[in-house]
């Protein structure tokens, strides 16, 4: 008899004190089979402590190093304690944990590497102001530009990693986010990418990571770290 | 020794009294001696232009540039452009260097409380 893969989840989390315990507790309702994390990425208020309370295992960063820096360390906790697959899952109450499964079977399953829980792929409730979308469409268009396939939702945090994508990014991680450079910088080392549909609620509390000078920043990051990760030669 | 212009004489003095200051903080451990590379090609090249006049018309001519001053400010701002290219690339590697430390720091402090149980408030110290 094989043992059954060992799943982690990952919660990011920066001043998250509010949504975090309402996360963790669904997570655990929804799927009492994976083991949970929370790295605490240089939060000012009680997010570790939320997480404490809750007796899930935490990494604080004494920094804020930004969700690409706090998924990074995810990687090196999940090779470390030897898991087999990771998800990553936003602390905001915005991923539902009903769709754990649907993101997680894929890699499971031996499908792919990458699963994207993505808004986009079938009709789903949810309705993106104009410059996101507008965004949105940009980085779909350089991801497909550069790997030659459709990601509709690139800026999803839910998404499932194989061992292996573990294994390259605990060292060598693209980005500051894990967004379009990171697909395609994993899609250039050859790493299968899928995209299924999830339904995302609107987050219950707390400030996207997103910031208005983030919004401005943004698009000429993740358009200069895209191309980079394409030029890259894959290690 | 002959001079084009006042500004040359000050150009070189200035040069001149940087590149002493700079061996100075050298000296004194204040400034490394990977980063005094570049500031002392600087200060030099800009005391060899002001002092060795006949350098500088020759490099002048040499650039087609119309005016000798044009030539020691060029010389400068390129130096300021190689500096600052070459801070920015540092910079980018200790962010680099940073977080690698700051993700080791954070998963040490977990094993850490994992095996002496203790968890903290979770309140800053």
């Amino acid at each position: 008899m094989t043992t059954s893969p060992r799943v982690l989840v990952v919660i990011p989390a920066h001043n998250e004190e509010e949504s975090l315990p309402r996360t963790l507790e669904e997570i655990r309702a929804r799927a009492p089979g994976v083991d949970l994390l929370v790295v605490d990425d240089g939060s000012r208020d009680g997010t570790a402590a939320a997480a404490r309370r809750a007796g899930v295992p935490l990494v604080r960063h004494p920094v804020n190093l930004g969700v690409g820096g706090a998924l990074q360390t995810g990687f090196r906790y999940g090779m470390e304690h030897g898991y087999d697959v990771l998800v990553q899952l936003d602390a905001d109450g915005q991923h539902d944990p009903a769709f754990l499964s649907t993101v997680l079977a894929p890699v499971l399953e031996g499908r792919c590497d990458v699963c994207i829980g993505s808004r986009y792929v079938s009709r789903t409730g949810y309705r993106a102001p104009l410059h996101r979308r507008l965004g949105m469409l940009l980085f779909s268009a350089v991801v497909r530009l550069a790997i030659g396939r459709r990601i509709a939702d690139t800026t999803s945090g839910f998404r499932a990693y194989g061992r292996e994508v573990m294994r390259v990014c605990q060292h060598d991680f693209p980005a500051d986010f894990p967004d379009a450079p990171l697909l395609i910088a994993l899609a250039r080392r050859g790493f299968r990418l899928l995209e299924v549909p999830v339904e995302m609620r609107e987050r219950r509390a707390g400030r996207s990571f997103y910031t208005l000078g983030k919004q401005l920043y943004y698009p000429y990051k993740n358009l200069v770290a895209s191309l980079m990760a394409w030029l890259q030669r894959p290690a | 020794m002959y001079f084009l212009s006042r500004t040359q004489l000050i150009v070189a003095l200035g040069a001149v009294g940087l590149a002493l200051y700079v061996l100075d903080l050298v000296r004194r451990r204040r400034l490394s001696e990977e980063y005094s590379v570049l500031w002392v090609l600087c200060t030099v090249t800009l005391a060899v232009l002001g002092f060795a006049t006949p350098v500088l018309v020759w490099l002048t001519d040499l650039l087609g540039m119309v005016w000798e001053s044009s030539t020691v400010f060029a010389a400068g701002l390129a130096f300021a452009m190689a500096m600052l290219l070459y801070l920015s690339v540092r910079m980018s590697r200790l962010g680099a260097e940073n977080q690698a430390l700051t993700r080791e720091l954070a998963l040490l402090r977990h094993d850490l409380e994992r095996r002496c149980g203790t968890g903290g408030t979770g309140d800053r110290a």
